[in-house]
């Protein structure tokens, strides 16, 4: 802190720095734990013809490529990023307890549930430090997407339950790069002036 | 006897396609490429369906040409980031018809860009009078670094000419690298090659070169320096 400074506070940069690695971090880990899951429970089960169209955050319209991406302003893509965050918190919290139900589930599986868990809740305050500070006043209409898949992680028949966590693994990893690649544009266009 | 067995048809109906890969160099375009089957020597033709994930209807490919034979190339239009695509194949000659198996294909996972342009070597001089080299490069002219839409990290290799082995380093995102242990008088091959956050490694760039200078010596220990 500069000597004398009343306010000492970590600048956007940072903030939008420290948020990145979050995201990129994250997405790494669904990545690796989707594949996990695809070959040791998926194969030769047909789950990705059923797992289309199927993930509890497809009511959040949100940009589907560059340009799109780009044509939108950074206040409603802020707005998405939040969004489809907010909307994780409930089955994150109930994949850590359900995935060890899962028989034989490797520790790897479990472990990383967890950790996306917990960086997840961390990457959601960073962003509402970014939120606060880009605009004091709030994002106004809050986004939120309610999950409502947890009755069938807890199906009896196996297969039916093996699909459920198939496609949630599968939609986690799809918003989690949603969320990485959103954040690395914003970061580009908010502080570099779109020339990182 | 035997010979009343084989019938001498004009030809039988294609083999099942079967498509080898799709590849998207920069996240924002892709194409995806099919083995020709045997085709009984008859003329057999191809066409691509896709769809969407969520859409009842199936397209057939837009472009036939632009990726080269057998391929289908998805202009900025028609590709989608967050969807997963079903395409099949079908191979058709005058006998019949035959579909591939249906391939899934989800952008994200197979961004390979192409490799890096514009490596330069140069021999410079650091303040303490320590010869090095300065290794500089440029992101592929395709791939969108700026506006944050791709991140690139970049991976370096050096030997001498007559070498065998490859000195090979990871650098990040950065897109020049200082180099202080080098053998004087040696001719230096470089290559350099890149891979989006989740992708694959695209392939080597085209080789630099540089020979440097025989007088040029070095006491201290070998090692890399950032």
């Amino acid at each position: 802190c500069p000597n004398g400074s009343i306010s000492c506070q970590v600048s956007l940069g940072d903030l939008f720095d420290r948020a990145v690695k979050l995201s990129h971090y994250i997405h790494s880990l669904s990545s690796e734990m989707f594949n996990e899951f695809d070959e040791r429970y998926a194969q030769g089960r047909g789950f990705i013809t059923k797992a289309i169209n199927s993930c509890h955050t497809s009511s959040l319209t949100t940009p589907e490529d560059k340009e799109q991406a780009q044509q939108i302003h950074h206040e409603d893509l802020l707005n998405l990023v939040m969004g489809v965050l907010n909307s994780w918190n409930d089955p994150l919290l109930h994949l850590v307890s359900e995935v060890q139900t899962i028989k034989e589930a490797p520790d790897t599986i479990l472990w990383k549930a967890v950790e996306i868990e917990e960086q997840n809740k961390r990457l959601l305050e960073g962003m509402e430090k970014i939120v606060g500070r880009l605009h004091p006043g709030g994002l106004g209409n809050e986004l939120y997407s309610r999950w409502s898949g947890l009755p069938s992680l807890q199906l009896p028949d196996e297969d039916s339950r093996l699909f459920a966590f198939y496609n949630l693994l599968h939609c986690l990893r799809r918003d989690s790069h949603k969320i990485d690649n959103y954040l690395k544009l914003l970061k580009c266009r908010l502080i570099h002036d779109s020339n990182c | 006897v035997m010979l009343n067995f084989i019938s001498f048809s004009p030809g039988q109906p294609p083999g099942k396609p079967e498509l080898i890969k799709c590849r998207s160099p920069e996240k924002e375009t892709f194409s995806c490429w099919w083995k020709p089957v045997s085709d009984g020597g008859l003329p057999t033709n191809y066409t691509l369906f896709y769809n969407n994930e969520g859409e009842e209807s199936f397209y057939e490919c837009p472009d036939y040409t632009t990726a080269g034979p057998n391929s289908c190339y998805f202009d900025k239009k028609h590709t989608s980031l967050w969807t997963i695509y079903n395409i099949t194949i079908k191979a058709t000659n005058e006998m019949g018809s035959n579909i591939s198996e249906p391939h899934y294909v989800d952008v994200t996972y197979i961004v390979q860009p192409n490799p890096p342009v514009n490596l330069s070597l140069a021999l410079n001089k650091h303040t303490d009078g320590k010869l090095y080299l300065l290794m500089n490069w440029s992101s592929p002219p395709l791939a969108d670094v700026r506006s944050g839409w791709l991140t690139l990290e970049y991976e370096l290799r050096l030997k001498p000419e007559e070498g065998e082995e490859w000195e090979t380093i990871f650098v990040g995102q950065r897109t020049k690298y200082k180099v202080f242990s080098l053998i004087p008088g040696e001719k230096y091959i470089a290559q350099v090659r890149c891979k989006s956050d989740h992708g694959e490694w695209s392939k080597w760039s085209s080789e630099s070169y540089i020979h440097l200078p025989k007088e040029f010596r070095l006491k201290d220990m070998m090692v890399w320096v950032f």
